[in-house]
Parts: C-alpha cells; sequence; structure tokens
C-alpha cells in the first residue's frame, strides 16, 4: 500500500524532527502546496474571530471556552475530538462552527456498519463515458462532522484518520486532495456502551486536541430552555466569513512567532511528562508540535503576533490530556491526566534567568 | 553632574582656609579635583562599567597626587614606584607630626597638602560613586559634611561663611543634576516630582536655617555655657597632643577644669610647672622639638646643659597628675632629680623637658628635687652685660627667623633704643607688654583669627594688642631673640591655688598642696642669661605671677600693672632627702602604655561609620541594583536609549518580592503581574499602578518572546520605566503594613535572598557534587561487575 508506505514514511520525519525547530516544520504534511493563501491582518483577524465566536455562542450559551478551543483547532489546521455525554451539545458545537463559516459541511453518523469508502469516496464505471469515475466521500468538505466516532469500525475509523493526517484520500492509486481548511470534528461518548470501537491511543494522537462539554450551568441552561424551544437556534446562524477568510487566518497563524524560550518552555512540558513517575505514557513530539501549533493559534486569536508561554498553558490540558496514559498507581491514587498536567504545568519554571537572556539579547 | 560634584567639593574645601594658612593649597586642591572629576566623567561618557568609572577615577587621583607631589620620585613623573611609596609615607608622616602637633591654622607644608588633596579626592570618588551608580544624590552629601567637619571642629570660628555658602551651592547643584539626568531620582524619592518639590525643598531649607540663626540666640550663654565661642568640642577628655600649644586656647577657655595636678612644693615663691618648651621660630606655626637623639634615659639625675651659678636653692615637689595626659612631664624648674614615675622617661639636656618613652603623663604620682639659682636683679643687670660664650649655648636659641614681622622687629627696635644691657632691655619688653595698652582676652584673637601662634599671629597680636599667654609669650620671646637675648617660650601651668590639704613628708613640715586645671595653662618666656641659666619672665598681665627679679622695682618709670603681691623672697634651703637624691628609683618598664584617647576615639568613630554602613548596606545596595538596572542603553539597531524590558522586568519582581509577594519560577510573567495586582485589596488599588504592571509586563512578554526582528520590544525609556516602577511601588506600599514598609526599605528581601542564594551557592555545589559522584561510584560498580562475574 503506497499511501500506507508515505505515511509511515512521514510519521518518522516528524518524530525526527526537533520541536525546538517546529516553526520551520509548520507547513505540515498534506499542506496544499502553491496555492496558499495570503496571511490575514491583525485587525481583520481579530474582527474574524470575534465574529465566528459571537455566532457559535449565539447558539450554545455558558460555553465560550469549547468554542474558542474549536476554533483555534480549526485556526491550527487540527482535528478536534469532543469527549462527553450524550445531550450536552458535541453535535451542535461542531453544527454551529460549521454553519458559522461559508464552507463546505459534511456530516458522517458513524455506524458499526459503515464502510470506508462511505468517507473517503469510491471509483465508479461511468457507462458513457467508459471511465472509472471518482465519486467523493462525505469526508471531501472542510468541515467534517464525525458523530460518534467510535460507533464506526476500526477500519471505518482509520481510513477517516487517514484523511485527516494526509489531507488527502487516495483511491486506486489516485491522490484527491481535501479541500482547505478542512477540520474533522469528532465527536465520542466515553461511556462504555455496546458495540462500540474507542479509539486507540494510536489514533487519538491524531487529533489536536479533545474537549469536554460539560453541563452548562443553571443560567445558561434556563435560558437555553427558552430560547431552544419553538425553533432551533441553528437556524439564526448564518455564516460570518467565508472558508477563503478562513484560509487566510490559517496562514496568519502560521506566521506567528515563536521565540526561543517558548520552544524551550514546550520541550520542557514534554520531557516533564515523560520523566514523571505517574504517567505511563509522556506526550509525543508529535504532540508537542500541535501543541504549539495550538498556542500560535491562541496567540493569535489573542491579538498577538508571538506567543506566550501562557498560550501553551492555555492549551496543554486539551491538547495532551487525551494522549497521556495514567500509571495505574496514579489511577488508583485519584489522578486524571488532566491533573497531572496541572501539576506538571505547576511546578515547571517557565524561564531560568531573564537577565541573563537579557544579555544574551 | 561631575562637575556639580567638583563644585561641591572644592566649595567645601574653601572652609578649610584659617585650618591652613594663606591659600597656596587651593591651586593643588582644585587641580586634584578637577582631574578626578573629570576622569570620572570621560570613563562614564565612554560607557565604562560602573566599577571601572571608580577606578578609573582612584587612578586618577593616584596619577595626579604622583605628577603634583612626587614627581621626581615617580615614574614618567606620574606613574607611583616604589620610592614614591617611600616618600608618600615620609610625607604622609610629615603630615600626622603636623596634625598631631600643630594647632590651626598650620602652614601649608607638602605634607598636609598631600593628604588634604588625597582625602579630597577620595571624598569626590565616594559622592560621584554614591551619586551616580547608586543613585543617592542627596547621600553623597555627607562627603561634603566630612570636609565640612573639619574645619568646624578645628577652627574656632567654625566652618566659615564662605566655605559654608560654597559647599551647599555645590551641593544644590548636585541635586539639582541628579534631578535633571539621574533617572532614578523619582523612584529613590518615591514623590511626584515638579513645582511642588521645588518649593518644599526650598521651605525646608529656608526653616533649617532660620532655625540654625535663631537658636543660638535663643539659647542663653551661648558665650560662657559650656561650649563658648572658640571652645571645641573635645568628648575625649582633656587634652592631649604632642604640642601644648595647640590646646593652650582651647584650654583656657575650657569652662570647667580638666586635667587637675596637685603639688604640694617646699618652695616659697610660686612653682611655674614647666613641660616644656618652644625654641625654633622659623616655622609658621611652632611646636615642641623632641631632640630625640640628645634624649637621655632615667630621671634620676638631671644635669642641666648648661653652667648654674654655685648658690642653689633646694626644693622638694610632689606632683600627682591625676588625669592629666601628655607625652611631657609638668615639672617645676630647674629639675635636678624626678622620683617615682612608672615607666620610662628621657630628659633634654638643653630643655630639660622630660618625656616619657612608653608612657604618658597620666596618673603619675612623683617627686622632683628642683634647683634653682638665687636670681636678684642685681645679679641679672650684672649677668646682662656680658654676651654669651659661644658654644656655650647652642644656636637654636639664638637665631633669629628671616620671617620676623616687620612690627616686631620694630617694636623691639624702640623699646630698646639706648638700652645696652640685656636685663634692662628685657625689662624693658616686660613692661611694654604689662602695660595698660595690652590687655588679657581669649576671646579677641579668635575673633581677630589670630589665635594660635607662630610670628604671623604675632603681628597681629601686637596691632591688636589683646591676647592671652601665648601671645605675650611669644611676643616677648621673639622680641627678646631680636635684641640679641637667648629666649625660648616655656609652656606649663601658672602657680596654682591651695587646696586646703596639706601633705607630710617624712620627718619635715607639712607641705601645703596646690592644685592646677586647664585653665591654669600659661606659657611664658625663659631668657637666658650668662652664669645665672634660663631665667623666667612674666609678661601676660593678669596671669601668673612677676618674679621679684623681674618685678619693676629696678627700672624707674615702670607702668607694669604687676598683680601679685607676693614676692617676698623666702629662700627656703631645704635639705634633701638624701634617699631620693642619690639612689634613683627602678624603673618599672612594664609595657602596657595606656592609650591616649584619641586613638581610641578615632576607632570609636570608625566602628559608629562602620555600623552604620553595615546597616545601611543593603538599602544602599538594593538602590544601587535598581539603579543599574534602570540605566538607558542604547541596543545596536534602534532608535533610542532604553530600559532594556527584562532588567525592568527583573526589578518590578524584586519590588513584589520586597513587598512580600514573592514570584514562584513556573509562574508565566502574566501569571506573575496578575497575581500581583491580585495581592492589592481592591480598595487600595490604584489604575496607575495596575496599569504600570500591566505595561512593564507587556514589555517583557514582547521582548522575551516577541520577533527579534523588531528589536525584542523596543523597552520604555528609563524616565518611563522608573515612573511606571514608582507608580507600582506607591500601589504595592499603600497596601502593606508598616513593618513591611520598613523592611522593603531596610532590609529589601529581595536582596536578601539574593544574599542567601550566594553565601549557600558552595554547599549547593558541594551537594551537586556529591550526588554526581555518588552516581559515578554507582556507574564504575556496575560497570566493574560484569567484569567480575567474567572472572
Amino acid at each position: 500500500m503506497d499511501s500506507q508506505h508515505q505515511s509511515t514514511v512521514r510519521h518518522q520525519d516528524i518524530v525526527r524532527e526537533s520541536v525546538v525547530r517546529a516553526e520551520e516544520s509548520t507547513a505540515e504534511p498534506g499542506s496544499p502546496n502553491g496555492h496558499r493563501h495570503a496571511a490575514m491582518p491583525a485587525a481583520e483577524f481579530h474582527a474574524a474571530s470575534e465574529k465566528i465566536l459571537a455566532a457559535i455562542n449565539q447558539v450554545i450559551d455558558g460555553k465560550a471556552e469549547a468554542a474558542k478551543l474549536a476554533l483555534t483547532v480549526l485556526l491550527a489546521r487540527g482535528h478536534l475530538l469532543v469527549e462527553d455525554v450524550p445531550g450536552v451539545g458535541k453535535t451542535m458545537l461542531a453544527k454551529t462552527l460549521a454553519r458559522s463559516i461559508d464552507c463546505g459541511v459534511s456530516r458522517i453518523q458513524f455506524t458499526p456498519d459503515l464502510l470506508p469508502s462511505d468517507v473517503t469516496g469510491v471509483s465508479i464505471y461511468n457507462q458513457s463515458s467508459r471511465q472509472f469515475e471518482f465519486r467523493k466521500g462525505a469526508v471531501f468538505a472542510n468541515i467534517v462532522i464525525g458523530d460518534e466516532i467510535n460507533r464506526a469500525s476500526a477500519k471505518t475509523q482509520s481510513a477517516l484518520l487517514e484523511c485527516m493526517e494526509e489531507h488527502q484520500v487516495t483511491v486506486d492509486g489516485t491522490s484527491y486532495k481535501m479541500a482547505e481548511p478542512f477540520m474533522v470534528v469528532a465527536t465520542q461518548n466515553p461511556i462504555e456502551m455496546e458495540g462500540t470501537y474507542p479509539l486507540p491511543e494510536a489514533q487519538r494522537d491524531r487529533f489536536m486536541a479533545r474537549i469536554s462539554m460539560g453541563y452548562p450551568d443553571q443560567a445558561s441552561e434556563i435560558e437555553m430552555l427558552e430560547t431552544h424551544q419553538a425553533v432551533s437556534p441553528l437556524a439564526k446562524v448564518t455564516p460570518v466569513v467565508t472558508a477563503a477568510d478562513v484560509a487566510a487566518m490559517i496562514t496568519a497563524v502560521q506566521q506567528v512567532y515563536v521565540s526561543q524560550a517558548v520552544k524551550e518552555y514546550t520541550v520542557a512540558i514534554g520531557h516533564a511528562t515523560r520523566d514523571s513517575a505517574r504517567l505511563r505514557l509522556g506526550a509525543s513530539p508529535r504532540s508537542l508540535l500541535q501543541l504549539l501549533r495550538a498556542a500560535k493559534a491562541t496567540a493569535a486569536l489573542d491579538g498577538r503576533d508571538f506567543v506566550l508561554p501562557d498560550d501553551v498553558v492555555a492549551v496543554a490540558e486539551p491538547v495532551l490530556a487525551h494522549r497521556i496514559i495514567l500509571e495505574r498507581k496514579a489511577a488508583g491514587a485519584g489522578d486524571t491526566p488532566q491533573s497531572v498536567i496541572r501539576a506538571i504545568l505547576a511546578s515547571l519554571p517557565v524561564s531560568r534567568d531573564s537577565a541573563a537572556d537579557a544579555r544574551r539579547a | 553632574m561631575a562637575g556639580a560634584i567638583a563644585a561641591a567639593v572644592i566649595g567645601a574645601s574653601l572652609s578649610l582656609n584659617g585650618v591652613l594658612r594663606g591659600w597656596a593649597w587651593l591651586s593643588p586642591v582644585i587641580i586634584t579635583v578637577g582631574v578626578v572629576a573629570l576622569a570620572m566623567a570621560v570613563l562614564r561618557a565612554l560607557r565604562a562599567p560602573a566599577a571601572l568609572v571608580t577606578l578609573g577615577g582612584f587612578a586618577a587621583l593616584v596619577f595626579i597626587l604622583c605628577n603634583t607631589f612626587l614627581r621626581k620620585e615617580s615614574i614618567a613623573g606620574f606613574i607611583p614606584g616604589p620610592d614614591t611609596l617611600k616618600q608618600a609615607f615620609v610625607l604622609f608622616d610629615r603630615a600626622g607630626e603636623t596634625v598631631y602637633a600643630e594647632t590651626a591654622p598650620v602652614a601649608p607644608n607638602t605634607g598636609i597638602v598631600l593628604l588634604i588633596c588625597l582625602c579630597l579626592g577620595l571624598v569626590v570618588l565616594l559622592m560621584d560613586t554614591l551619586a551616580v551608580p547608586l543613585a543617592l544624590p542627596a547621600t553623597s552629601g555627607l562627603g561634603l559634611l566630612a570636609v565640612l567637619v573639619v574645619p568646624a571642629t578645628i577652627k574656632p570660628q567654625g566652618a566659615g561663611l564662605a566655605g559654608f555658602l560654597a559647599a551647599s551651592a555645590g551641593f544644590i547643584l548636585l541635586l539639582g543634576c541628579a534631578q535633571w539626568f539621574a533617572p532614578d531620582a523619582r523612584l529613590q524619592s518615591g514623590t511626584g516630582r515638579g513645582q511642588g518639590q521645588l518649593r518644599r525643598s526650598v521651605v525646608l531649607g529656608g526653616a533649617a536655617l532660620a532655625v540654625g540663626l535663631v537658636l543660638p540666640l535663643a539659647v542663653p550663654g551661648f558665650d560662657q555655657g559650656t561650649f563658648p565661642v572658640g571652645s571645641r568640642l573635645n568628648p575625649w577628655g582633656p587634652s592631649n597632643g604632642l604640642n601644648p600649644m595647640i590646646t593652650l586656647g582651647n584650654s583656657l577657655r575650657t569652662p570647667t577644669g580638666d586635667g587637675r595636678i596637685t603639688y604640694a612644693t617646699s618652695s616659697s615663691t610660686p612653682v611655674y610647672l614647666r613641660s616644656v618648651t618652644i625654641d625654633r621660630f622659623e616655622g609658621e606655626s611652632w611646636a615642641p622639638d623632641d631632640r630625640a637623639s640628645s634624649r637621655r634615659l632615667g630621671t634620676g639625675q638631671i644635669v642641666p646643659g648648661y653652667t648654674l651659678p654655685e648658690e642653689l636653692v633646694r626644693d622638694l615637689t610632689i606632683i600627682d597628675t591625676g588625669q592629666f595626659t601628655s607625652p611631657y612631664l609638668p615639672v617645676p624648674y630647674t629639675p635636678a632629680a624626678v622620683n617615682g614615675l612608672n615607666g620610662r622617661w628621657s630628659w633634654d639636656p638643653l630643655t630639660l623637658s622630660i618625656r616619657g618613652e612608653d608612657r604618658t603623663s597620666r596618673n603619675q604620682h612623683y617627686t622632683v628635687v628642683s634647683v634653682s639659682p638665687r636670681i636678684t636683679a642685681a645679679a641679672l643687670t650684672q649677668a646682662g652685660t656680658a654676651s654669651p660664650a659661644d658654644g656655650e649655648l647652642s644656636e637654636e636659641f639664638t637665631q633669629v627667623p628671616g620671617n620676623v614681622p616687620e612690627i616686631v622687629r620694630n617694636t623691639a627696635g624702640t623699646l630698646t633704643t639706648g638700652l645696652r644691657n640685656n636685663f634692662a632691655k628685657a625689662l624693658a619688653i616686660q613692661r611694654y607688654l604689662r602695660s595698660a595698652e595690652f590687655t588679657y582676652s581669649l576671646q579677641a584673637p579668635v575673633q581677630g583669627g589670630y589665635d594660635g601662634n607662630g610670628l604671623s599671629v604675632l603681628a597681629d597680636f601686637l596691632q591688636q594688642k589683646s591676647g592671652y599667654c601665648v601671645h605675650f609669650a611669644s611676643a616677648m620671646a621673639v622680641m627678646a631673640r631680636v635684641t640679641g637675648i637667648p629666649s625660648r617660650i616655656a609652656v606649663g601651668y601658672a602657680p596654682g591655688h591651695p587646696t586646703g590639704n596639706n601633705i607630710a613628708v617624712g620627718g619635715r613640715d607639712p607641705l601645703t598642696e596646690f592644685s592646677v586645671d586647664a585653665r591654669d595653662a600659661h606659657a611664658w618666656p625663659e631668657l637666658y642669661f650668662e652664669g645665672l641659666g634660663w631665667v623666667p619672665f612674666e609678661p601676660t598681665p593678669s596671669r601668673g605671677s612677676v618674679p621679684d627679679y623681674a618685678a619693676d622695682a629696678v627700672t624707674p618709670g615702670g607702668s607694669g600693672s604687676n598683680l601679685d603681691e607676693d614676692d617676698i623672697p623666702v629662700p627656703n634651703q631645704t635639705p634633701l632627702p638624701s634617699s631620693s637624691a642619690v639612689a634613683p628609683a627602678p624603673l618599672p618598664g612594664t609595657g602596657t602604655g595606656a592609650g591616649t584617647g584619641i586613638p581610641q576615639a578615632v576607632f570609636v568613630l570608625a566602628g559608629a561609620l562602620l555600623a552604620a554602613a553595615l546597616l545601611a548596606s543593603p538599602r544602599l545596595l538594593r538602590a544601587g541594583i535598581r539603579a543599574r538596572r534602570l540605566r538607558e542603553v542604547r541596543p545596536p539597531g534602534q532608535a533610542g536609549p532604553a530600559v532594556p524590558p527584562a532588567l525592568a522586568w527583573d526589578e518590578l519582581q524584586d519590588l513584589a518580592r520586597d513587598y512580600g509577594h514573592v514570584p514562584r519560577p513556573s509562574e508565566t510573567p502574566r501569571h506573575f503581574a496578575a497575581g500581583l495586582q491580585g495581592s492589592i485589596p481592591s480598595a487600595l488599588a490604584d489604575d496607575a499602578g495596575m496599569r504600570a504592571v500591566h505595561a512593564l509586563t507587556a514589555d517583557f512578554e514582547r521582548h522575551r518572546y516577541g520577533r527579534p526582528a523588531d528589536g525584542g520590544a523596543p523597552g520604555a525609556g528609563a524616565r518611563l520605566t522608573a515612573d511606571r516602577l514608582s507608580a507600582v511601588r506607591a500601589m504595592l506600599r499603600r497596601g502593606r503594613s508598616w513593618l513591611v514598609r520598613l523592611r522593603a526599605d531596610w532590609f529589601p528581601p529581595s536582596l536578601l535572598s539574593r544574599w542567601f542564594r550566594t553565601i549557600s551557592a558552595p554547599f549547593r555545589w558541594a551537594g551537586r557534587g556529591a550526588v554526581r559522584a555518588g552516581a559515578f561510584i554507582g556507574n564504575l560498580r556496575k560497570a566493574v561487575r560484569p567484569l567480575r562475574r567474567g572472572n
């Protein structure tokens, strides 16, 4: 399998790449070479991001954090895994995000009998032209909502994950590029249910961030009951930005500057997770790469053109928590991946000596 | 800034006029001060590090001193070599002697001028260091104070208006420069700048001046109280110095009689206790000649260096010096033997001054056998015709200094016209000085500016015709010498007052006890008459007692005002106790000499200064660190000078630490700033402080994490940074208790933790080394184990 082979090679490349050189490698594999969008100016960027967030918040009450994180992941060219119990608005979040952008949206409801070709597409013999024609699957959209991804079979899951990683689909030796921007928002039900195939760790690593919605607070819930009674709030959402705008915003995010100090800090976080006695599996180099990309998007959303340690800290939990695995003892002692990451961040020195830094500068 | 310091120091040094005579010393002082200040200014302009600037200033000081004073001994005229050092020590010794032995105003000899230039140069260094790198321009006034203290304690008139005004003007200029140029001044004061500050300072200065001027008028008895005008604070007990002349005026002016000496004597004539003589009149200032080479040890038998007449009166005097401290022993003239002294003592055959080799006169109790020729007017008249034989008398008693003022010569000439007999001349001079023209006054010389001694003082005295014993005695001695009579000035005590006690000496009538104290300090001339030896006279009106031979009975037309009626000669032939006369008492040679008060006082003062410096050092250091951080630099490729944001950030963190908000290493800048802002009760938080924290944080973030292409962050100017920090400081102070504020001011925790880290660093290294060594040994074992197994 050619694509399989390519994928392994690329993976090794990523592993070999030091995260310290992250900025050179921001053009991740599968990124469209050639038609890169010009970076969006800071003011427009700010306005556009505000509009998107306002649109989401208009529909989902009291979940500003989750909305912001979803936008962050979109701008960082990552994929989002929303994990929570049913009925807290996972799909609603994904849908609103998709709806507020004027772009192609598709939704895949994963079921055990869903086939890989349903996701990627299939070549069909066209009688009239006497040729095989490629019918694009559901994944060919700017924003793909994968509902209950853990219900699909492992084969189908991996087909989707491959698209996510490669930003392209290879069918019968032909590669089809995905549209840009491309983002998969997958939802997953954490409660053990019959007939589900939970994502293995390796595949969860493909998602840039995992968030859980959590229950809304009382006021938000009351308001939700009030406003959502008659008409679906989704209907009110109209696209506020175009796909090209989002692409330009992504380019702007990619141009955010990452200083040596922040790179060092990011690497230090990775090392700390790997050295932690409470963790069986620490953060992978790819996860650090994604952490930094998410931090860049956060910085951009905050109106800065450089990354602060605060940006890294802000996204560390959603980016890292679903990739690390606790030691059994730690899990028994009541630790969660989130708490371990919080502890690491609380003890890790941010910068050793700013005076020495100044002398160096 | 450097100019202001130089101006201030030179201004303060103006007040030294009066401590040093004349103005000749001023030009080397100006050169030295100017060169040091200039060198430091140039180095600073070249942006040398602070330590280098101070070192450079010091080097400049050494060079200019070598060039000015030790050119011959120095390499290439200004680089100090080994010879320079030797010569410098010689000069310093001379300066030390001057300080010890002379009274103000002293002649500006090379040694003392070198010393003063050195001190003033060091003061410039100190002030510059305080004012610029440590950013404590106000504190640097201490240097000026140190300069002003010298004349204030030495000169009877005080520091003097000109010097004080000049020093103040320089200081104000310095403060002004600090306000205009130093970025840190505002932070230091913690208050706003502008009109208010100026007004405040003017009001404060005016009030201080008014109090200083009015208070002395309001306090009664400034003329006679504990410290009358002209007397100086002398907290270290009476006396003392090598030169009794130095303290004579001050002793006479002390309201309390310090240095009480009691003595009992068998002599019938009033006894003058004499400690030392002055016999060289050349110098600008007179001091006893030590004559160390000709001194002889042991006081059991004292033989004068000239022949005494055969007919001698022997007297026994028992003296208890009590607290009187002087290297010279007060004894009645002419001592023949002194017994009962502690320590080793030596005497000079020429002057018969008795000097302690390892002791002072403090707490000595001794018996003096003195002899005196029976001197009568007739004998003197007879002796007065003969001129001293050659070689009989050392030249130093006859030498007339070349620089005797005209008025002295003229007066002496007028007085002795037509008189051939030396005795007649002497009487004429004494009569003139005791005449109604002259008044005895302790204050007049102080006010007239001729307090002290020396030839120029003498001229003033003869014009003003008012002074005290030193003036009278020296006038007579010098005039006698001018007219050809060998003379010298004796210094000691005038006859004292009976205490009412009687002292019994074995087997004889009890002797009347007298006492003298500082107020009886006296100087009188001694004139040499062939065959009779040194004969004392008494030209000072109302003091002492005129010896009967010198009383004016002999000379006709005398208008002398001899106040002492006690001139009945009772030549009391006293048999000497043979034991004391023959066998000199063994001299216990214990080595523990009682130190005089001055070095102790110096040590106490130095200790106090050191303690104060230690106490203030955290604050000073903290201020220094702050000033260093807030210095503007011009990084390459940037428009204007700016404070590096990282250093401003360090300062913010230290500020927070000082006020109890300790930054954690795991905090991001933003997090720290938020914590700092959150630590202030919302009631006390103010917008300016919050904004300042935010701005400093933003600057630092941009600098540290921003794109280097922008040159990091532009960084704020020193003024702006200082303003921001002072806003934060004001906010922090408002929220904290006075204890925390006190600690932040005097024992800043940021500094103490820094010290603690420095002190503990070796231990940490040791600990780390031990861990590493342990790991290494462990690895070695692991490596060795398979080999062993292999065996």
